[in-house]
C-alpha cells in the first residue's frame, strides 16, 4: 500500500515537473511583437484585459451570430491571445526569479524558509503556466478562467515577495557596510 | 505620417508660441476639443492619432498643436491621447468593437467593401499600437479587430445576398 502511494506521489511530482518545464519553455517563445522591448514585454497585463480572454461574454456574442466561420476564427484567435498571456506571465516570473537570485547573492543573511517559499511558489507558478499552456491548446481558454486567475494572483504575490526582499537587501548591505 | 495643421489660424499662432509654462494636460484638452471631438468613433480617433506618429522616430507631430503649445508638449499630449484611446478600445467588448468598425467604415469616403478588403489584407491597424504596449494586450487588440472585421464583412455579405434575393 505504501509503495503504491509512493508511485502515485512520484507520478504526480513528475507531472508537475513536466508542466513546470513546459511553462518555462513556453516563456522562452514570446510573440512576434516588435513594438515592445523585453522589459515591457514582461510587464503584467492589466487584469481587466486578461479576464476578458478567459470569460465567455464575447463568445456568447459570437455564438449568437450563428456564423460557423466566425466561431472558428474566434476560437483560434482567443487561443493565440491566451497563449501569449501565459507566455508573458511565465516570462515575467522568470524575470522576477532571476532578479531574486541576483539580490540573494548580495544578501548576507538569507532566510532558508523564505527562499524555500519563493522557490516553491516559482515552481508552482511554472507548473500552472505549463498546465494552462497545454489546456488552452487542447480546450481553448473559455473554461480556464479560474486557473488563469490563480496564476495571476500567484504571480502578483511572488512579485511582491521579491520586491519586499529586494527592498531589504540594500538596507542589509548598507548596514553591513557602515558596521 | 500626417503633418497636421489647422489652417491659417494655426500658421499665425505658430509665430506666437506662448512663453508661459503649459502642461501636457492643457495641450491634451486642446487636442480633445479641437481635433478629436470632430472625429466620430474611437477607432477613427485611434487611427488619426497613430497617423501623427513618425514611423522612423516614433515622435508625434501636430503643427497646429505645436504652434499653440510647444512641439515637445504637443508630442506628449498626442502620445497620452493615443495611449488612452488605445486602452479604451482594447477594453471594448467584441460587440462594441464591431459597432466601432461599422462606424469607421460608414464614415470613410472609400467603399465599405474596399476598406474591409484592404484592412483584412494589409492589417494597417497594427500600426495603431502605442509604443511599449503590453504584448498580450496588443495581441488581444489585433485579434479583436480581426474578428470585428470578419463579423462586419459577414453582415455585409448577408445584406448583399438579401438585396439580390429581393
Amino acid at each position: 500500500m505504501m509503495e503504491f502511494a509512493s508511485v502515485i506521489a512520484g507520478a504526480v511530482l513528475l507531472l508537475l515537473l513536466t508542466a513546470a518545464l513546459k511553462g518555462w519553455l513556453a516563456s522562452r517563445q514570446l510573440g512576434p511583437w516588435p513594438a515592445a522591448s523585453e522589459e515591457d514585454t514582461t510587464e503584467p497585463c492589466p487584469e481587466e484585459f486578461f479576464t476578458r480572454v478567459f470569460t465567455r461574454a464575447d463568445w456568447e456574442f459570437v455564438r449568437g451570430l450563428k456564423a460557423g466561420g466566425v466561431e472558428r476564427l474566434f476560437e483560434r484567435e482567443r487561443k493565440k491571445v491566451a497563449l501569449a498571456w501565459v507566455r508573458q506571465t511565465a516570462a515575467l516570473i522568470r524575470k522576477v526569479i532571476s532578479e531574486h537570485a541576483r539580490a540573494a547573492r548580495q544578501s548576507e543573511n538569507l532566510e532558508f524558509s523564505t527562499e524555500i517559499n519563493i522557490f516553491a511558489q516559482f515552481l508552482m507558478l511554472m507548473a500552472v503556466c505549463g498546465i494552462l499552456s497545454v489546456a488552452v491548446q487542447i480546450a481553448g481558454p473559455l473554461w480556464l478562467g479560474g486557473l488563469a486567475h490563480f496564476a495571476q494572483t500567484l504571480s502578483q504575490r511572488l512579485t511582491k515577495l521579491q520586491e519586499s526582499f529586494q527592498a531589504g537587501v540594500p538596507a542589509q548591505t548598507g548596514e553591513a557596510g557602515s558596521a | 505620417m500626417v503633418n497636421n495643421s489647422e489652417g491659417s489660424a494655426g500658421q499665425a499662432a505658430y509665430m506666437n508660441v506662448p512663453d508661459r509654462t503649459v502642461t501636457v494636460e492643457e495641450a491634451y484638452d486642446d487636442l480633445a476639443r479641437r481635433s478629436l471631438s470632430r472625429i466620430s468613433g474611437d477607432l477613427a480617433r485611434l487611427i488619426y492619432l497613430a497617423s501623427t506618429r513618425d514611423y522612423n522616430t516614433g515622435q508625434y507631430r501636430h503643427d497646429g498643436l505645436a504652434a499653440r503649445f510647444r512641439a515637445e508638449i504637443a508630442c506628449n499630449a498626442l502620445e497620452l491621447a493615443h495611449r488612452q484611446i488605445f486602452y479604451r478600445i482594447a477594453a471594448c467588448s467584441l460587440e462594441e468593437l464591431v459597432r466601432e468598425v461599422e462606424l469607421y467604415v460608414s464614415a470613410s469616403q472609400q467603399g465599405r467593401e474596399e476598406i474591409l478588403r484592404v484592412w483584412q489584407k494589409l492589417e494597417p491597424y497594427r500600426v495603431a499600437l502605442p509604443v511599449n504596449v503590453n504584448v498580450a494586450l496588443a495581441q488581444l487588440f489585433v485579434s479583436n479587430i480581426k474578428l470585428a472585421l470578419a463579423i462586419v464583412q459577414g453582415r455585409q455579405k448577408q445584406r448583399a445576398m438579401g438585396a439580390s434575393a429581393s
